[in-house]
């Protein structure tokens, strides 16, 4: 690769972010400019509720107008890049590479506005488009956490047990300061991460002088040291014990009323986690990381400290499931044990074994796939003769035994299945 | 996995193990009298070595299983739950003219039974066709054990069912040391210990413990020698799982069944596992008394000084983390 090459190849990832914010951007400022603000705000605050004026219409917006044809000189645009060779530089180089993720992440943008055309309501208040956003919301959520886990099971090869631990550390430690000590929001997320890393160490330092599969149960029983604690009785006061707790927060965190931000910040934190996985498994890092998975006497014999690298997923994969387990308790407000409870970490194990183990796209098709699916199925009944089905009620049975016929059959998931065959038929 | 530790310095190892846990139990009696007068110590030390038992009944299993193939079997409390749902099936099937014995007798077989029937289906069925892929088969075991939660919770619903009556002569209560103990426990400790030491004569005594024991040492060498170390598996799992079974079956007039019961005992023979060291039979069972022990001392001090059981579930997690941190390897692992 000449020189000029790797730089536009660098210069990519600022430019697809470019692209990213111009997208939303523009709608945003069209919508300021045409929208009526309520009276006696100041300038910003006219500016951004003109803005929402137009946002919270009903029906066919013009900013749903923007998206769309915004999105379709995207899907333009990416199919002109691969034919473009070298002429169109960084930009082609981005297109090229990112075209598709982009592509997902416009789509996921616009999604509660298309609903909100297609059922005539509003992103903003109750109604069908506002109810789609919290279940995305969700999905989103858990693809955080999917990705977090796959970082570890999938990329590293550590097997883990407790990462529920992580994810109820967030949502936890958020809400306690929050609600105590009234940490302002940043201070609050920053403890929760912080919390994070450092309980993230702590396993890891214990826990890797432990070798191969007594390390995966060593991490089962870690986890449910917390599970324990936020239950118990004694802390009533402070954590509500098995009936957890609620707490405020602040109105533009507020999803119930400021929920199609909070949809785009859970959005945003999502393409980072996404982001910031795929950069570091392309990095000299994350090939020792990878080394490691396939065969780690080898990557000790040829002189690297294992130890140090597992440390480093086992952080990373900490501090990206507390970032979730955070999202989580300012989405919801409050926190009980179940966000503990070892149901969390069974939950992210089954979306990255469906969607894909070691795949970059596959934790996150897995957990799209598994919560829309569930909330699509929600009050289905199926009967099969005498026998009737609650597939709500089942999911979580459905979804084992899918797992089990998944892991029997399709070890790969979708996302690496497809990768293979896709292979196949083109040699 | 090969030893090159000569045998005389492994015994010492061992007697330095064995003198450590003496030592434990020692100190658990001294913190158990400074505490308690000796009517409760007893009940202290009762409940302690039947609770010890049942972990044991699960652990055992999994401890020889991960010995002999390197299979970490993640179900086993579930089989622990399967055996005490199938207990309760026995006990509703058969007509009430049936007296309490025979009905008692039939569920603790028919439990035993039905456990390692279906710990057959699941070694054959769904474990063998992954020994290429090891890291998939704790994930699978780990998957399979919410889905039996799922089945059990959408037969017999989220509710638990209420602890069935033993047979007369375990429904009486013993006169101890001026306290009163219900009998059934004795019986638990007495189911226990039969397990304990038959499982330990079956490995010592006869032809295929002598397999099994090779097996954990060293199983190509095993293999080498012309043995089908997979058949000696399927057998050994399904022996596992019978035990839990079993043991599910027997804790059932106390405990009842729940479907989170799994979970429970999963997570405590997980904690004996780790302090006893992986693929030791002894370690398991020794380990199992030490943590059935400290459980019942910090709960009673808990219950008296705290009002809440806390103490008994987070006492166990440090004794496994401080055993993780002096031995990695558990206190009768291998080095």
């Amino acid at each position: 690769m000449s020189a000029a090459r790797v730089e536009r190849a660098r210069n990519s990832g600022a430019l697809s972010f470019s692209i990213l914010m111009l997208y939303v951007a523009l709608p945003y400022g069209v919508a300021a400019l045409t929208g009526t603000p309520e009276p006696n705000l100041g300038a910003l605050a006219a500016w951004h509720s003109a803005a929402e004026s137009v946002y919270c219409e009903e029906g066919l917006t013009p900013v749903t107008v923007i998206l769309m044809v915004e999105t379709l000189s995207m899907i333009v645009a990416a199919l002109l890049a691969r034919r473009s060779g070298d002429r169109w530089g960084a930009l082609g180089v981005a297109l090229r590479r990112d075209g598709g993720h982009l592509l997902a992440v416009m789509l996921l943008i616009g999604l509660p506005f298309l609903i909100s055309w297609q059922t005539e309501s509003s992103v903003c208040t109750r109604g069908r488009a506002f109810y789609w956003e919290s279940v995305l919301i969700d999905a989103f959520i858990l693809a955080i956490l999917a990705i977090s886990y796959n970082l570890l099971f999938g990329f590293t090869g550590v097997v883990s047990f407790g990462h529920a631990l992580f994810f109820g550390l967030g949502a936890y430690i958020v809400g306690l300061l929050m609600k105590h000590l009234g940490a302002p929001w940043w201070l609050a997320i920053l403890a929760a991460l912080m919390g994070g890393v450092l309980i993230a160490l702590v396993k890891g330092v214990v826990g890797l002088r432990i070798k191969g599969l007594y390390f995966a149960l060593f991490t089962l029983a870690f986890a449910q040291v917390f599970f324990l604690l936020a239950g118990n009785r004694l802390m009533v006061n402070i954590t509500g014990a098995e009936d957890g707790f609620t707490f405020k927060v602040p109105d533009w965190l507020n999803t119930t009323q400021n929920r199609f931000f909070f949809y785009l910040a859970t959005l945003a934190v999502l393409v980072l986690a996404f982001v910031v996985v795929r950069r570091l498994m392309n990095s000299p890092t994350g090939r020792v990381l990878s080394a490691l998975r396939d065969n780690e006497s080898r990557a000790q014999m040829l002189g690297y400290n294992t130890f140090y690298f597992k440390l480093i997923s086992i952080v990373l994969a900490g501090v990206l499931a507390a970032l979730a387990g955070v999202l989580r308790g300012v989405a919801l407000k409050g926190a009980s044990p179940g966000v503990l409870s070892i149901d969390f970490t069974i939950t992210p194990l089954i979306m990255v074994i469906i969607g894909g183990v070691g795949t970059f796209i596959g934790p996150v098709l897995g957990a799209f796939l598994i919560h829309l699916t569930e909330e699509a199925l929600r009050d289905t009944v199926i009967t099969i003769g005498t026998l009737s089905v609650n597939i709500g009620e089942r999911w979580a049975l459905i979804l084992g035994l899918l797992f089990i016929l998944i892991v029997l059959v399709f070890p790969r998931g979708i996302v690496g299945s497809v990768q293979a065959w896709w292979g196949r038929s083109k040699r | 996995m090969t030893t090159t530790t000569p045998p005389a310095l492994r015994s010492t190892t061992l007697r330095q193990s064995l003198i450590v846990s003496g030592l434990f139990v020692v100190g658990l009696l001294v913190i158990n009298f400074v505490f308690f007068p000796p009517s409760t110590v007893v009940t202290v030390v009762l409940s302690g070595l039947y609770q010890g038992m049942l972990f044991f009944l699960v652990a055992s299993g999994m401890s020889i299983v991960f010995g002999l193939l390197d299979v970490l079997n993640l179900a086993q409390g579930a089989f622990f739950m399967i055996g005490a749902y199938a207990g309760f099936a026995i006990y509703g099937t058969l007509p009430e003219s049936v007296s309490l014995e025979v009905r008692f007798v039939a569920a603790l077989v028919g439990a035993t039974v039905f456990g390692g029937l279906v710990g057959l289906a699941v070694e054959v069925g769904l474990l063998r066709p992954l020994y290429a892929r090891p890291v998939f088969q704790i994930v699978l075991t780990f998957g399979l054990a919410s889905a039996i939660n799922e089945i059990v919770r959408a037969i017999y619903g989220p509710a638990g069912l209420i602890p069935i009556d033993p047979p007369a002569f375990l429904d009486t209560t013993l006169a101890i040391a001026g306290g009163r103990f219900e009998t059934y426990r004795v019986f638990i400790i007495a189911v226990g210990l039969i397990l304990m030491v038959g499982i330990s004569l079956l490995l010592q005594r006869t032809r295929l413990g002598i397999v099994i024991r090779a097996g954990v040492q060293d199983r190509e060498m095993v293999e080498a020698l012309g043995i089908n170390v997979r058949r000696v598996f399927t057998l050994v799992f399904m022996l596992g799982t019978a035990v839990a079974a079993l043991g599910g079956m027997t804790a059932a007039p106390f405990l009842g069944a729940y479907p989170g019961m799994g979970t429970d005992f999963l997570l405590t023979a997980v904690i004996v596992i780790v302090i006893g060291g992986m693929s030791s039979y002894e370690g398991t069972a020794i380990a199992s008394i030490l943590v059935g022990l400290t459980r019942a001392t910090a709960e009673q001090i808990s219950l008296q000084y705290l009002n809440t059981p806390i103490l008994a579930s987070v006492s166990i997690l440090i004794f496994m983390i401080v055993v993780l941190l002096v031995r990695p390897s558990g206190l009768f692992g291998k080095e």
